[in-house]
């Protein structure tokens, strides 16, 4: 540093200060450039268009006060490390800016060149010495996910291995078992199982710490995956004399989440419950809604067991954690479950804790966001505070030719849910999430805020798109229609939110309208039929 | 009756060597091969009715093995489980779109296991779903 230019930029409004601080500077031993600037939009202007190798900064600025101007700064240019100048009566501010992220302050009154030198050199040193901190951080984080992965993999290999030889065993493929031989395989194959859930908890933690665990989140019935998972855990329930019982709130509605995962959550509460309630004892699975948060449903898995002592409660979601009185009556484990329920819950919106009374039982309760059109809808077609001029529902229908469709369409109607997202506008058009449609025929809809013929334009892309996939192009066919959805006259005093939700419920009824219509056309075919 | 036959392939020939008891029992015949270019070889040879495919194999690995298949025309239109102890997350779709019918990760459930290759013998099966009409 000492033979390059230092390059300052000096954000500060008062005149005098700003021409004491380049003295000062240009005074030192060393070459420097000092660019001025005495408002914050100037200064964040220049940032953008050059990186300097500090930025001294003053806090009060015409256009900025406070810690508000060194965040905005921060935020800009998060590796250029800034030194505030600070007046004398305005340590305390300084000192919070020091605590997040400024390099260091400078009381304005006492400044010599000296120490302004250093300071510059000590700001830009330590910012480095930050960010070869942060960067090698990162790459520990990224070889301990890549290696997690990498062991996750290597094990399940002899693991298949064991497990194929101990069912082929139990399944009586090599001889009969004498009823001995037959309990102690029986023994393994739960060691087996357990091990198996360790590999993949682990894989799903790291997954989730590296910020690649992916939710898909559709319109489901919530009560379906509850019965699911109680269908499920059943066995394990009666096996340890534990009841296991469903309360469902009559007038629960859809909600907003990926049914693969919330199972998931359910599945591994529930197996805690039993895991942790003694015989005779009982766990409630319930869900339900609560007045004073209707956008919610709340999920909550009760047991009756010996509860949790505050200590743990406070750290039971954490990733690896044990209970430290639990541990010798339960072996399995290596205390992610939790951790992965969290993570989960998360990525829904959701809240996810525990309620507990030592000796008298635990509620683990989370929430799932209710499934709301209007809430989709509403960063869609709400701009500069009001409705967009005009909307087209677009539909695109897929019927397989087969009849029944042969094959797995699953995967098909996911790319085809892909090709449409890419198709739209994602600021101003929305592709509905799916429908839990039954059948084999899938029909997505496309909230557009555009007229008819621009909406002309999106079809035609659509289309071409589809017909790209060839399974679409041969196994299907592809029907694209477009209405405009009529927008209701705004009622005066009316919230923007409130014109949202009538427009919502056009939209559910346009789409129900259509299902109907199919409907009556099928009925018609069949009775033509006879 | 003809017994339907399913290639098997992986380079862990203790595995090979369960699977195909396991299948014999079921009433399938068996082929087997450990690596990608056996694996083409074989399935010419042997015309089986399915495939059983790891991904992770010498001399072409799973994926090349997929596509190779999807080009011969004898071959395309066989049925290729893929049962593989890679992250699906990451193979599952990848797997799918180079040609296979299903992706089971190892360990597989046994029942499972023998639940895909009957719906993947038998297609028209597949989709008991209610077909609205």
């Amino acid at each position: 540093m000492d033979h390059q230019t230092t390059n300052v930029l000096l954000i500060e409004d008062n005149p005098g200060d700003a021409d004491l601080v380049r003295l000062r500077l240009v005074e030192g031993n060393s070459p420097v450039n000092v660019n001025c600037v005495s408002r914050l939009s100037d200064g964040l202007a220049s940032l953008t268009r050059e990186t300097p190798t500090v930025v001294l900064l003053d806090l009060n600025l015409p256009d900025s006060h406070g810690a508000e101007t060194f965040r905005r700064v921060m935020e800009h240019a998060p590796t250029v490390p800034v030194v505030v100048l600070s007046g004398q009566d305005d340590e305390v501010l300084a000192m919070k800016a020091v605590h997040q992220g400024v390099q260091d302050y400078l009381i304005k009154g006492n400044l010599s060149s000296k120490h302004l030198e250093r300071a510059i050199r000590y700001a830009v040193e330590r910012q480095a010495l930050l960010r070869s901190l942060e960067i090698a951080q990162k790459q520990q984080l990224e070889f301990k996910n890549q290696f997690l992965s990498h062991v996750s993999h290597e094990l399940r290999t002899p693991l298949t291995c064991i497990h194929q030889y101990v069912t082929l065993l139990l399944d009586g493929l090599a001889g009969p078992l004498a009823p001995d031989q037959s309990d102690h395989l029986k023994t393994v194959l739960k060691s087996v199982n357990q091990l198996h859930a360790m590999i993949r908890d682990l894989l799903e933690a790291t997954r989730a710490e590296s910020g690649k665990m992916r939710v898909e989140p559709r319109c489901v019935s919530l009560g379906e995956l509850v019965q699911q998972a109680v269908a499920m855990l059943r066995p394990t329930a009666d096996e340890k004399r534990v009841g296991l019982e469903i309360g469902l709130d009559q007038r629960l509605p859809l909600v907003f989440a990926d049914p693969d995962r919330v199972l998931e959550v359910l599945i591994n509460l529930v197996d805690n419950a039993i895991k942790f309630t003694p015989s005779d004892g009982a766990v409630m699975l319930q869900a339900s809604m609560v007045d004073a948060d209707p956008g919610s449903v709340y999920v909550s898995v009760t047991d009756t067991g010996r509860g949790i002592g505050p200590e743990a409660k406070a750290l039971i979601f954490e990733r690896l954690y044990q209970d430290p009185d639990s541990v010798d009556n339960n072996r399995s484990g290596l205390g992610l479950g939790l951790f992965i329920c969290r993570e989960i819950v998360r990525l829904h919106q959701g809240r996810i804790w525990v309620s507990s009374e030592p000796g008298q039982g635990s509620t683990f309760t989370f929430t799932l966001p209710v499934y709301s059109l209007a809430k989709l809808l509403a960063p869609i077609v709400i701009h500069q505070g009001g409705l967009r001029p005009a909307f087209v529902l677009v539909r695109v229908e897929l019927t397989p030719l087969s009849n029944p469709p042969r094959g797995n369409w699953k995967e098909t109607w996911q790319q085809a849910l892909e090709i449409l997202r890419r198709c739209v506008y994602l600021d101003k058009d929305l592709v509905l999430p799916r429908m839990g449609t039954s059948g084999a025929a899938e029909t997505f809809f496309v909230v557009a805020s555009t007229d008819l013929q621009q909406a002309g334009i999106m079809t035609a892309r659509i289309r071409e798109q589809l017909e790209r996939v060839p399974d679409l192009k041969t196994k299907c066919t592809l029907t694209i229609s477009t209405s405009p959805i009529e927008l209701s006259p705004e009622k005066p005093g009316e919230t923007v939110e409130q014109t949202v939700q009538t427009l919502a419920s056009g939209v559910t009824q346009m789409i129900l309208a259509g299902m109907d219509r199919k409907q009556a056309y099928v009925a018609k075919a069949a009775s033509t039929a006879n | 009756m003809l017994r339907p036959k399913i290639l098997v392939v992986d380079d862990d020939p203790d595995l090979v060597r369960a699977l195909r008891l396991r299948l014999r029992a079921s009433n399938y015949e068996v082929a087997t091969a450990s690596d990608g270019y056996t694996a083409i070889a074989q399935a010419q040879k042997e015309r089986p009715a399915l495939i059983i495919l790891d991904l992770g194999l010498p001399v072409g690995d799973g994926f090349v093995v997929l596509d190779r298949l999807q080009n011969i025309d004898a071959l395309s239109s066989v049925p290729v489980i893929v049962l593989s102890a890679r992250d699906p997350q990451s193979n599952q779709e990848r797997a799918l779109k180079a040609g296979a019918a299903a992706f089971l990760q190892k360990p597989a459930d046994n029942d499972e296991l023998m639940n895909v290759i009957r719906l993947s013998l038998s297609p028209a099966q597949s989709q008991a779903a209610p077909w609205p009409s």
